[in-house]
């Protein structure tokens, strides 16, 4: 299946949707992109890590160092307040773009 | 933010940690999926996109990057930097020559030209001199002028004088005796009255200053015996102690010190030490032709030059009317030789006088001498980015953006423009100190020469265009050189377009090198025609000093006693062939402008006297002594002593302008001796010969008329003049000689400026020297820049085409037809240089006419002398780089390819 080029400004919007659930690390976001995307959507770890360490410096995400399952040490970003405010933010513009497009795309 | 700053090592490692994490995980899954490990690696590696890229991507998206970046940028340009220690150590001194010599020479502009005078309001401030159109010349105003300005005018708050004229005319001889405790000193003085000071609006810090009184009624013998010090003597003389009240010794009668002026006060750069009342003698006063003082205005608030100027006009118009004499009044139109009219100029332009034009010179030569240095340093730039391209090409692939590439490159130009600055900011400091120490007086205003903030951010704006200039101007070629150095793996040779830049650049280097230097040779060479000027007397062999006796403890004829002791006593030392006494020094004293009046001649105006511009009162064997040829009639001659007809020599000038082709000899005048000299009586004189003429204002200004009297006649002396003596001992063998002498006459009097007549010559010529071997000295930088230029450009194009060249002589090309190649190329471009830069020289003419003497600003010899020496200087430039093309082994050099 062809992979699709993920819509400019989405993928902080999706990474944070993805930690609302637990911490995670960058392999493993990366990885819940994908399967959540049903493969249609690949992110490049040139896009990832550093949309990751903005949000960081942001407040939107904290990090910690801990064990993964395969016992490696690996890097956890969890949501912060501010980060639950901005996916919220963030959830109602998308809903409202996807809304009206559909309506546009109907409505022809 | 900050964390990101100051914990930057540890997200560095965190960052590399995750990056890790991250492959070992993406492996450890493709594991799980059956990949073997190590190709489960590969491929996770290569799914990362690379380790660097994504940190770099990582970094750059961080907030206070810039920061870290430029921190970054510079740790990298002095590491690549302190690699190439030749190149930076060039770019590092042409940079420091080129901004040194710039800040150098515009602290000069700044300083003289720019900054205001220290008064309040300076540009209300207004210089007043007569002008007399037919002779050339600037002139003071009479005393009777002065006070008819006085009234006359409505534009003006304030109107004060400040006397000039030498000799015993007023009191402003422009050095004074004085003796604090027991220590003679020679200070310099200027006469002024209440009116000036008030003009000037400066306040003395302690005590008073003169009144109206004191400085303005000129009655007796004597000016009042007051002083005012200036702050800089009070505290190096009088180390600060309380001395208003006190009375100081000058000229040798006791004054009574009135003031104090505040730290750097002076009026017209006299570098005034004593400031004394303004006095003229009454028979100088009553004269309306005898112009003795100088007048400075100031404006009343709101009112313009322009309208004073339009006043003046009209004031000048009815003067004659308003004062109720047609006798030597100004006018607006003149008709004859003697007429003369009123000129205003700011003050400040005429503290500058005519050396502005000098400076301006000297700037626009440094001008170019930075525009050669921009030129080189692109240049060399360019040259060095081509050998890093191998450098940018693997950085570019590890991730580094093309921007952050540039930045780079910029702040490599931003580092050693600020070190070259840095330097040159110290170089120019250094050099104008010494300048200042070296020549105190060749350049108006040197009290104010010093680097301020003005200065700085010159200094610093020429660093960072220059920055701009030669950081930038390569980057254009390199962006392009690194694309295609991207592509190509970086290992081959530059696009031709990129030649053709160093080439135009070359070019402009050798144009205004060529312009500059001509600029100097014209400049040289009238410095060399001044040398060389007929002065009218021969000055080789010749001591001179001046003395002064004091007026207090001396009378007219017991002073002309004590100079013929001191001339006695000089014919009886051995070395010396003869001497003689004169008031005023050649070839440069101050002008008088005596009305004289001429038996059976009336001036042009109709006035009975005619103004001489030099009286020249000598005592001795004068003419012999300074070999100044009597060119008809005789000189004064011992049986001239007792004889009861009082003789006059005239010079060249005087007898054609009065005689007009007539001989002068037997016709009698009548000068004026009373004022000048305290003569009771101004009796006839008949003139016994011509002189030739002898420069009396510069060398290079026409010759005025002179008159000389014959003192042993008359018995009297004015109380300063200076003794010449005609002798094979240097000055320093007479030195003590002298200083017997003159103590013998008075023990309290010093001998004042003994020196060689050649060094006074050569004096009086000092600032056109001055600036031609500044100018000299800029050129040889310029054109030693060039020639460098010219070699690197060259060498650059051996360099590009060795294949080429390996071919030809592989194919059995003669050594000599290789030297011939490159050679042609070299010397094609200089010459497209020369002529530009010729045209250049043609174009400024105007800029240098009025500072040269005896030569045309488009003299041929001049012009081909330069193209010659810039020939011969690029033929060696390009000889080098040709001899070694012709060495290359062709088989090595097909070879590498």
């Amino acid at each position: 299946m062809d992979r699709l080029d993920i819509p400019q400004g989405t993928l902080d919007l999706m990474i944070l949707t993805i930690l609302t659930r637990e911490p995670m690390h960058g392999y493993g976001i990366s990885q819940r992109l994908a399967a959540l995307s049903h493969d249609s959507f690949q992110v490049n770890p040139g896009s990832l890590f550093p949309s990751l360490y903005r949000l960081e410096q942001d407040g939107k995400l904290k990090a910690e160092w801990r064990a993964s399952e395969n016992n490696r040490n690996a890097k956890y970003y969890n949501l912060t307040a501010a980060g639950r405010k901005q996916l919220e933010k963030h959830r109602q513009r998308w809903d409202r773009i996807a809304f009206a497009i559909t309506s546009v795309l109907e409505g022809a | 933010m900050l964390r990101w700053l100051f914990r930057r090592n540890t997200i560095e490692r965190e960052l590399h940690d995750e990056l890790r994490t991250f492959i070992d995980m993406a492996a450890a899954a493709k594991e799980d999926e059956g990949i073997l490990p190590a190709e489960a690696r590969r491929l996770a590696a290569i799914e990362l996109g690379g380790m660097e890229q994504v940190k770099e991507r990582v970094r750059t998206g961080r907030p206070g990057a810039w920061l870290d970046e430029m921190a970054q940028d510079l740790r990298y340009s002095l590491r690549t930097l302190a690699r190439a220690p030749v190149f930076t150590a060039v770019a590092l001194l042409t940079l420091a020559l080129g901004i040194g010599a710039n800040t150098a020479i515009f602290t000069i502009v700044n300083g003289a030209i720019l900054r205001p005078l220290a008064y309040p309001r300076p540009q209300q401030l207004i210089s007043i001199s007569s002008e007399f159109p037919a002779f050339r010349s600037v002139a003071s105003l009479s005393a009777a002028e002065y006070q008819e300005f006085r009234t006359l005018n409505q534009s003006f708050e304030e109107v004060g004088a400040f006397g000039t004229g030498g000799g015993g005319f007023t009191t402003s001889t422009s050095e004074v005796n004085l003796t604090a405790g027991d220590r003679p000193l020679r200070v310099r003085s200027m006469s002024v009255d209440a009116h000036l000071l008030r003009a000037l609006g400066i306040q003395p810090v302690e005590g008073r200053f003169f009144s109206a009184e004191e400085s303005s009624r000129w009655t007796g013998t004597l000016p009042p015996a007051l002083a005012i010090l200036s702050y800089e003597l009070w505290r190096n003389a009088f180390g600060g102690q309380p001395v208003v009240g006190q009375t100081v010794q000058l000229e040798g009668r006791p004054h009574e010190v009135v003031g104090i002026m505040p730290p750097g006060s002076d009026v017209m750069d006299n570098h005034t030490q004593v400031w004394l009342p303004l006095w003229v003698h009454p028979a100088i006063a009553q004269g309306r032709a005898n112009h003795v003082l100088r007048i400075i205005g100031r404006l009343k608030d709101g009112v313009t030059l322009e309208q004073a100027q339009t006043e003046l006009t009209a004031v000048v118009d009815r003067w004659a009317e308003r004062v109720g004499t047609t006798e030597h009044v100004p006018t607006n139109h003149p008709s004859v030789v003697v007429d003369h009219t009123l000129r205003m100029r700011p003050l400040q332009d005429a503290v500058l006088g005519s050396a502005g034009r000098s400076i301006w010179l000297l700037q626009a030569a440094v001008g170019f001498v930075l525009l050669i240095v921009c030129a080189n340093l692109a240049n060399l730039l360019m040259a060095r980015a081509e050998s890093r391209r191998r450098e940018f090409a693997v950085r570019a692939a590890l991730g580094v953006s093309l921007g952050r590439l540039l930045r780079q490159l910029l702040t490599e130009g931003a580092v050693i423009s600020a070190a070259g600055g840095l330097m040159g900011v110290w170089l120019a400091q250094s050099g104008v100190e010494t300048f200042v120490r070296a020549y105190p007086t060749s350049m108006p205003r040197t009290a104010d020469l010093h680097i301020d903030e003005s200065v700085l951010l010159v200094a610093l704006g020429l660093s960072m265009a220059t920055t701009v200039l030669f950081g930038l101007a390569p980057i254009g070629h390199r962006t392009h050189g690194l694309v295609v150095a991207l592509k190509q793996g970086g290992d081959r040779g530059a696009s031709p377009g990129h030649y053709r830049v160093r080439r135009a650049l070359m070019m402009a280097e050798v144009a205004f090198a060529v312009t500059l230097v001509i600029g100097a040779g014209l400049l040289v060479r009238s410095a060399f025609n001044l040398t060389n000027v007929d002065a009218g007397f021969d000055r080789s062999r010749l001591v001179t000093f001046s003395m002064t006796l004091p007026q207090a403890n001396t009378e007219p004829d017991t002073r002309a006693q004590a100079f013929q002791r001191v001339l006695e006593g000089l014919r009886r030392q051995p070395g010396i062939e003869s001497a003689g006494v004169m008031t005023g020094l050649p070839p440069n004293r101050p002008t008088d402008a005596i009305g004289t009046r001429i038996e059976n001649a009336t001036s042009p105006d109709g006035n009975p006297l005619e103004v001489v511009d030099y009286y020249q009162f000598v005592i001795g064997d004068y003419f012999k002594t300074m070999g100044i040829p009597i060119v008809a009639g005789r000189g004064f001659e011992p049986t001239d002593v007792a004889s009861d007809s009082k003789v006059v020599v005239v010079n060249e000038t005087l007898a054609s302008r009065i005689w007009k082709g007539q001989s002068p000899i037997g016709r009698r005048l009548r000068p004026n001796l009373g004022g000048t000299l305290g003569a009771s009586v101004s009796p006839w004189h008949t003139v016994i010969g011509i002189a030739k003429d002898v420069k009396q204002r510069g060398v290079d200004q026409p010759t005025g008329t002179e008159l000389y009297v014959f003192l042993d006649q008359h018995r009297i002396a004015p109380s300063t003049m200076n003794v010449v003596a005609r002798t094979t001992l240097p000055p320093a063998a007479l030195a003590g000689t002298i200083e017997r002498l003159v103590r013998e006459v008075d023990p309290g009097v010093p001998v004042v400026r003994l020196r060689a007549m050649d060094s006074v010559f050569s004096e009086s010529i000092q600032r056109p020297t001055l600036v031609a071997q500044l100018l000299a000295g800029f050129a040889v930088i310029a054109l030693l820049l060039a020639a460098v230029g010219t070699y690197g450009v060259l060498s650059y194009m051996v360099t590009e085409r060795r294949r080429e060249i390996g071919i030809r002589m592989a194919l059995g090309a003669a050594r000599s037809a290789v030297v011939a190649l490159v050679m042609k190329e070299g010397l094609r471009m200089t010459l497209a240089g020369v002529l530009i830069g010729v045209a250049g020289a043609f174009g400024l003419s105007r800029l240098i006419e009025s500072l040269l003497f005896g030569v045309r600003p488009t003299d041929a010899v001049t012009i081909a002398a330069v193209v010659a020496i810039i020939t011969a200087v690029a033929a060696i430039a390009c000889g080098l780089p040709a001899w070694r093309a012709s060495r290359l082994d062709p088989i090595a050099v097909l070879r590498a390819d």
